[in-house]
């Protein structure tokens, strides 16, 4: 058996790439045209979802309609915010890689690369 | 003869001179594991040292008035109590010395269990929001801003930016994502929230603010050396540059200090590591140093 947290990826992917509201029906049959899944399951999911607070959700006749409440661009970008934001007291990440930095500071890293790049053609 | 004065001294030197002497050294950039480890052991020393200390100035002996008393006397302060209860100075000599050292412990233990928390929140998010690239073994955000950092500890990610794809050629991918996977694997978290624990406790000491410095800008050092070997440097040293010039500056995100500078060119100078010699007597230096307290504090009991 899958994991949960798989199912609900795959959940919040075709809802993000379709962008536009869709009903359980819709995702469970689109995800059994790859493997058999039974629609209580997505239902199930797609509930828990929503009681994250991942998805919005109306009724249409008898039936659901999921639609995300932020893109994923949204998400990226307040993840992006949270792992390389200012606060040095409680950091997320580790480090990132290279940290950004000013006009200045980038043209004293390219004076440094070409000085070496003389040094090696020499 | 009474110890304290012999390890206050100990703990001065430890806590203002040596992050003098480590900071004007040239070695540390050359052998940045080592350095890592001497600051850690330093730090580990002086709060040894002082917890001892504290437990001899508190201790009940027939000196304490040639101690603890005096002690506050010389700072201006009076004491009105004649002849404290033996017990409860017993109790107090035992009980300051541990809390110093608790102190610091629990502090590190708090930085610990803290990170994890943000971690695992960040994760699950992450979990969801990013693709997962089986080829690159990597977490992918979708964000125009170059950037690469990773999630250490338990269930670890490494996460780059699809910014970050477009920008870097395979070569410079491969030696930034090697590079976040050092982090991960030498655990580097840990001497971070060690050289943070201390320095919530012992604030503005030189050893403390120092120390938690230079641990963060040594541990990039460990990780750009890991890089070099899958990388050349000049390929390193490219991805460095792209990835700090290609982001246009935005308020949202930190600015960096001088530390890419420091850790460009020592990239693409060609490095040269400390002696043996050298090398081994630091090492030696670094297990021995947390002991020293221990035989300082032995002083009373032989003199």
């Amino acid at each position: 058996m899958r994991r949960l947290g798989e199912l609900e990826t795959e959940i919040m992917d075709r809802l993000w790439r379709w962008q536009r509201p869709a009903t359980v029906r819709e995702i469970v049959d689109d995800i059994n045209k790859h493997r058999p899944l039974a629609y209580t399951t997505v239902n199930t999911v797609a509930a828990i979802l929503y009681n994250k607070g991942w998805l919005l959700r109306g009724k249409q006749g008898r039936a659901w309609v999921y639609a995300p409440v932020r893109t994923r661009e949204q998400y990226s970008a307040a993840l992006m915010e949270e792992a390389l934001g200012a606060s040095e007291d409680r950091p997320v990440a580790l480090a990132h890689f290279v940290r950004q930095m000013s006009p200045e500071e980038v043209g004293a890293l390219r004076e440094a690369l070409a000085a070496a790049e003389r040094r090696d053609s020499r | 003869m009474n110890a304290a004065p012999l390890l206050l001294g100990y703990a001065g030197a430890v806590g203002f001179l040596a992050p003098r002497l480590l900071l004007r050294s040239a070695w540390p950039y050359r052998a940045p594991t080592l350095a890592v480890t001497s600051w850690l052991a330093l730090s580990a020393s002086f709060t040894v040292a002082v917890g001892l200390a504290v437990y001899q100035l508190a201790s009940p002996t027939e000196h304490l008035h040639a101690n603890l008393v005096d002690l506050l006397h010389s700072c201006g302060l009076t004491t009105d109590t004649a002849a404290p209860d033996p017990t409860a100075a017993a109790r107090l000599a035992v009980a300051l010395p541990a809390f110093v050292v608790l102190l610091v412990f629990g502090s590190f233990l708090f930085e610990v269990l803290s990170g994890r928390r943000t971690r695992s929140r960040h994760r699950k998010v992450l979990d969801l929001v990013g693709r997962r690239s089986p080829r690159l073994d990597a977490t992918v955000l979708e964000h125009d801003h170059p950037a690469a950092y990773c999630l250490p500890g338990h269930r670890p990610r490494v996460v780059v930016s699809a910014g970050a794809l477009r920008l870097l050629s395979p070569g410079q991918l491969d030696a930034v994502l090697a590079h976040e996977r050092a982090h991960i694997a030498g655990r580097h978290h840990l001497a971070l929230a060690a050289g943070t624990a201390f320095a919530r406790v012992f604030g503005p000491l030189p050893l403390a603010r120092h120390g938690r410095q230079q641990t963060a800008v040594l541990l990039e050092m460990i990780a750009d050396d890991r890089a070099l070997h899958r990388q050349p440097r000049e390929v390193l040293a490219a991805a460095m540059y792209g990835m700090a010039a290609g982001a246009a500056p935005a308020g949202a995100f930190a600015v960096g200090g001088p530390t890419a500078l420091v850790r460009l060119r020592r990239i693409l100078a060609p490095q040269r590591r400390p002696h043996a010699v050298l090398r081994v007597s630091v090492a030696v230096a670094a297990v021995t140093v947390p002991l020293v307290p221990l035989l300082l504090g032995c002083v009373h009991v032989i003199g």
